[in-house]
């Protein structure tokens, strides 16, 4: 007995279509699917009004809580020593970086929920360059840093903080901050790929991250840190990128320091982008 | 015809050391649908994960679309489209923004992706959602959408992991038109399925996967036809003699094309090569040499059969969902012919 769908079979398959497969120079193609990637994550970001609500909530409650807690520090003649005029003045762009770093570990997080949904198999199966992916999630991850660092420095200025260097210092800290962030998130990803588990992504993050702000002059002056701290403190990239944003704000121009920063940062990305990268392309497997 | 997919010797090994897939050879032409049909972990996932890029094999040769697997992989998500046993859709982007994203990742511009989108929303029946969160979607609906997905940039090749699994009927008789419309347009198509009835309708071709290893492949209607064809039942009124039933027998042995008849009770069963075609010239017979029939019956052997016949044991199909197990009922209940 015939079978029917055979009669709408043509005697021959026609040759395949060229469809749409990409073309073009590479560098334009990365832009392209790069720009496809950010606008998926950047939408995502700004669709779940909870997700945004809570992460530029708890910015504000450290900086809200924190410089009412030290508000009284500010006074003393050993910190005023230090050049700060109040604990507001010093302790803003610590408030700024921890952001961005708390920030950078929702990256991760995103990647496992990806991994779950299964949208890196889609990702993967598409003809686009693997490292697409992470520009457009790194592009993504900026965006909501630099948001979230504006609100950041905006409460600050309505608290009575003033940043010396004006607008140029303004952009100084919200790029240094969200690059730190980045290269930060780098290390959230690497967590979120080899665990592919996001309670692991978080509680590692926190692990790696707190310590890490403790043990930098966030929430002292150096000066004013025991003397092993301050030691611990040299080795310690959110040191220089705290100091340098304070910089900024308080003193004036540092381009020395921002250099010093910018090279942390670049030494520090230089592993942990890499290693992103890496565990990204190994977890195909 | 040439081949789109060859596959040769394919072994993979996870590193817990199962082995989902062992030493597996075949080939699917351009064209055709070609069916991988077996239980859960038979290996059809880790076979097709295998062929579309996303896992490494552990030895073996493939070539998809005359690209190697090992060289060529970018060649390769260059000309197919997925979609996998478990969805892949963004849940917090609308239906349309998923496919118009797939889309651009296939290198399409924002107002062709958006114009291909709207087509195939419409077509799945999805317009009316086209706007809403993923996430609202129910489960069906989600499973269009990935499925759609594959769909965006015309793939010349198309892999399906057990596309219907989770789909209410009407979805799925609408899936099955459309993959063969899409077939009779020249896309060939690799699915896998642990559906017999859905192995039999859209495979050209099938294999028949078992514990990692093909057990048997070829066309539905040949694999049917290994196990022994249509079986004709005549019964005869009850108070039939012996000597009417000798008669019978006689007569259905002599039909051109029909097996050793067997009698039993009063009933005599034959089988023959296509019982839908010769039916008509057997009652004929029958009734010209004066035999009167009370009941007549045919069956067809089904792939399940066929499967039994390979592997020595019932297809085990896992009933996870609602829908599921609905079909799995209706599938083994219905033994019914197409025509």
């Amino acid at each position: 007995m015939a079978r029917t769908i055979e009669t709408t079979r043509p005697a021959e398959a026609p040759e395949f279509r060229p469809g749409s497969v990409p073309t073009g120079n590479p560098l334009a193609r990365l832009v392209n699917e790069s720009t496809a990637i950010f606008g998926r994550n950047f939408k995502k970001l700004v669709r779940i009004p909870m997700m945004l609500f809570f992460s530029l909530f708890q910015p504000m409650l450290w900086l809200l809580l924190f410089t009412q807690i030290f508000k009284k520090l500010g006074q003393f003649p050993q910190f005023q020593a230090q050049g700060y005029s109040s604990y507001l003045m010093f302790f803003a762009p610590s408030v700024l970086t921890m952001t961005t770093l708390t920030s950078a570990f929702q990256s991760g997080m995103g990647m496992v929920t990806d991994l779950e949904q299964g949208m890196l198999d889609k990702f993967w199966i598409s003809p686009i360059h693997r490292s697409s992916v992470l520009i457009g999630k790194v592009m993504s991850d900026a965006s909501r840093m630099v948001l979230q660092g504006t609100l950041v420095l905006v409460v600050a200025i309505i608290m009575g903080a003033r940043i010396k260097t004006g607008v140029v210092g303004v952009l100084v800290m919200l790029v240094l901050a969200a690059c730190f962030g980045i290269v930060w998130a780098g290390l959230s990803n690497i967590v979120a790929l080899r665990t592919k588990n996001s309670e692991m992504t978080m509680m590692i993050g926190i692990l790696l991250t707190f310590p890490l702000l403790f043990l930098s002059t966030a929430m002292m002056p150096a000066g004013l840190l025991p003397g092993w701290l301050s030691t611990v403190g040299k080795f310690n990239p959110v040191t220089y990128v705290i100091d340098t944003a304070r910089q900024f704000m308080n003193f004036g121009y540092a381009w020395m320091e921002l250099g010093k920063a910018i090279g942390i940062i670049a030494l520090v990305g230089l592993f942990t982008l890499t290693g992103a990268t890496r565990a990204f392309k190994k977890a195909t497997s | 015809m040439t081949d789109l997919i060859e596959v040769q010797n394919l072994v993979k090994v996870y590193p817990d050391g199962t082995r989902a897939v062992d030493d597996v050879t075949f080939q699917v032409a351009r064209g055709e649908i070609f069916g991988f049909l077996g239980p859960n972990g038979a290996g059809k996932t880790t076979t097709i994960r295998v062929l579309v890029t996303l896992l490494p094999k552990t030895s073996g040769r493939a070539l998809v679309g005359g690209h190697d697997l090992d060289r060529e992989p970018e060649e390769i998500r260059k000309m197919i489209g997925y979609s996998g046993q478990f969805i892949g859709i963004d849940i917090d982007l609308t239906g349309q923004e998923n496919l118009v994203l797939q889309g651009r990742l296939h290198g399409m511009s924002l107002a062709d992706a958006r114009g291909r989108a709207d087509l195939l929303l419409d077509m799945f029946g999805l317009t009316e959602a086209a706007n809403k969160r993923a996430g609202a979607y129910s489960g069906g609906m989600r499973r269009r959408l990935d499925l759609v997905q594959a769909l965006v940039h015309q793939p010349p090749l198309l892999f399906l992991d057990e596309p219907t699994t989770g789909l209410d009927p009407q979805t799925r008789n609408a899936l099955w038109r459309h993959l063969e419309e899409l077939r009779a347009g020249g896309t060939t198509i690799f699915l896998t399925t642990q559906y017999m009835e859905e192995a039999d309708r859209l495979g050209d071709r099938l294999a028949i996967i078992d514990h990692g290893k093909i057990v048997v492949t070829g066309e539905p209607d040949e694999l049917k036809a290994g196990v022994g064809g249509d079986v004709v039942t005549i019964a005869l009124p009850e108070d039939t003699d012996g000597e009417l039933i000798e008669r019978a027998k006689r007569a259905v042995a002599a039909f051109p094309g029909a097996g050793t008849p067997t009698t039993f009770d009063h009933s005599v069963a034959v089988p023959v090569k296509d019982a839908g075609r010769s039916l008509s010239e057997l009652v004929r017979r029958l009734d010209e040499q004066g035999i009167p029939i009370a009941k007549l019956s045919f069956t067809t052997p089904t792939l399940d059969e066929v499967f039994l016949k390979y592997t020595g044991e019932r297809m085990r199909v896992e009933e996870t969902g609602h829908a599921q197990s609905s079909m799995f009922v209706t599938m083994r209940g219905g033994r019914r012919r197409r025509g």
